[in-house]
């Protein structure tokens, strides 16, 4: 956003005609114009104003315009995010199932090795019936549903309270006044130039139109910012998960080297 | 690449396995070890029928893995059978669709009878998509689909449960089922809006849920986007939110333009999806109809 057209606007014309005589503007009136600007309107300080309007009234929109598109940009990121945390859902289950389904292999895998001691040797066999049955590891109590991990809702509460406090302090997030343009109104309207108060009508609206975008944009990103240490965290909990279960892969590995070498050997 | 080649050794390993099939079944061979002779016999088809791939010749793949499964069915190892039935799926995919889905079933089946649910859940998908994309019949698609939720439901993944209905309910509220749909992404929201992850995308069910409720009637939708509101209070900042409001407001002064407006300007932030597309549209043909009846 050009500040500087601002200015230009809240300072319109200096009325200087000595400036304006040096325009090359080849119609007849601007040599004749400054003394009777009553008369005509389109003289060169009128006609430079309104190109300035029209210049900060181009700005604005282009404000406005790339503020939409921002905002869109910015949904179509939560959208992609929240498929994202969809699968990583999913992904998470499949993580859970899986190393129910490998403790559930270990656990034959002690059975068939029982059951080859039995086998290979008499004396084995004996000792094994005498010992007491190994205890099935008690299956830790899973939570029948999914939990994603919990440490986002205190981070969702914590920067609710934050983003408040921001809002509160920071100067350039509380509402633009709008009402400066009302200055500028009045000395239009001194200048007696006709499209000077529609012009403010609209630079006000657009300017309401930008604040509200950069409000929703914000909100935006806060829940984006939300969702991303949602994910990040939900990341790392599958990490460990993984970890955990390729452990457990490898030495259910091993095992069954083992049992197999055993039963070649029978 | 001498995928001719490829061919020829596959058809000759496929005689060959034939060959054995046929010796091992006569009295000798019956008595000396016919197992082995079938396993071997077996491991011969799946060759030849990995050559076949490899030489792109998915039909006599396929058939080559029919065959390897099914022999694997006589001497009982059902794991593999099933192994084979899907692969023959797979190489069918390319080239019959129907057998694909023979193929398909009959896996589904033997992973049933063994309690591997998830894996055959995994497959209903596999065949609900055939369905949708290569011999179109969406009801066959839903009732694969919603055999698929079943069995994840079964086995306590939620999350790929909900995939499945969430298709569901797409194509049943394309083929104007709202009922069922609304059903599906009611359950959905509600679940979702509880985890932290998912909560962000429960303002998206709840939208498509009192969409359908509106493509019935609008009362219905009014009063179920105020249940909504209510349950869950972050809809309510939701643009789909204020979207649905304009658009009963201007159902119901029967103002079609208020209606293309207020469409318009949300697809400016966020394009509307096919789907959107075609639920928006039914609901402003009924603005236009009423329009027309008052005339």
């Amino acid at each position: 956003m050009q500040c500087n057209t601002y200015g230009k606007m809240a300072y319109p014309k200096t009325h200087n005609p000595f400036a304006d005589d040096d325009e090359e503007e080849p119609q007849p009136r601007s040599r004749v114009g400054f003394d009777d600007r009553q008369e005509q309107g389109m003289t060169e300080a009128d006609r430079k104003q309104r190109y300035l309007k029209q210049e900060v009234m181009r700005t604005a929109n282009s404000a406005v315009e790339s503020s939409q598109r921002s905002l869109a940009l910015i949904y179509e990121s939560e959208k992609m995010g929240t498929e994202t945390a969809e699968e990583l859902m999913r992904q998470g289950e499949a993580l859970k199932r899986t190393e129910k389904m490998v403790d559930n292999m270990d656990q034959d895998l002690k059975t068939s090795q029982k059951h080859i001691n039995s086998i290979k040797s008499v004396w084995g066999g004996l000792v094994s019936y005498f010992k007491a049955k190994p205890e099935t590891t008690k299956m830790p109590e899973e939570p029948v549903a999914y939990q994603a991990s919990s440490k986002l809702q205190n981070a969702l509460s914590h920067s609710k309270e934050h983003e408040d406090k921001y809002q509160a302090s920071h100067p350039n997030l509380r509402k633009l006044d709008t009402g400066g343009f009302g200055a500028t109104a009045s000395v239009d309207k001194k200048s007696s130039s006709q499209n000077g108060y529609p012009a403010n009508e609209h630079l006000r609206a657009a300017h309401q139109r930008l604040d509200n975008n950069l409000d929703e944009m914000s909100l935006g990103l806060s829940r984006l910012k939300n969702l991303g240490m949602g994910l990040q965290s939900e990341i790392e909990d599958q990490d460990a998960s993984l970890d955990n279960l390729l452990g457990k892969v490898d030495k259910m590995d091993l095992k069954i080297n083992k049992t197999n070498e055993q039963l070649k050997k029978l | 690449m001498d995928n001719s080649g490829k061919e020829k050794e596959a058809s000759a390993l496929m005689a060959e396995a034939e060959k054995k099939l046929k010796s091992s079944q006569s009295f000798f061979g019956a008595l000396f070890g016919g197992s082995s002779k079938v396993e071997e016999a077996c491991d011969m088809y799946a060759r030849a029928a990995n050559m076949y791939k490899m030489a792109k010749n998915w039909s006599a793949a396929g058939n080559a893995f029919c065959q390897a499964a099914r022999l694997h069915l006589q001497v009982q190892s059902k794991h593999d059978a099933a192994t084979n039935f899907i692969d023959a799926g797979n190489a069918f995919k390319k080239a019959d669709p129907q057998e694909a889905i023979n193929c398909l079933n009959r896996a589904i089946e033997i992973y049933t009878d063994m309690g591997r649910f998830t894996i055959a859940a995994k497959h209903h998908i596999s065949i609900a998509e055939i369905f949708e994309t290569e011999l179109v019949d969406i009801d066959k698609a839903i009732a694969h689909y919603e055999q698929a939720a079943d069995y994840y439901k079964g086995e306590e993944s939620t999350s790929s449960a909900n995939k499945c209905l969430l298709k569901v309910a797409t194509y049943a509220a394309q083929l104007e089922q709202y009922q069922k749909a609304i059903e599906i992404y009611e359950q959905v929201g509600t679940n979702a809006m509880d985890s932290t992850l998912l909560k962000y995308s429960a303002k998206d069910y709840f939208f498509k849920a009192t969409l359908c409720h509106f493509c019935v009637d609008m009362l219905n939708a009014k009063l179920a986007l105020q249940k909504y509101e209510e349950m869950f209070p972050a809809f309510s900042d939701s643009r789909e939110c204020k979207l649905v409001k304009k658009l009963l407001d201007a159902y119901e002064e029967q103002n079609v333009e208020a209606y293309t407006d207020a469409v318009k300007e949300y697809d400016t932030i966020s394009r509307l999806d096919q789907w959107l597309t075609t639920m928006l549209l039914r609901i402003k043909k009924t603005i236009q109809d009423d329009e027309s009846d008052l005339r």
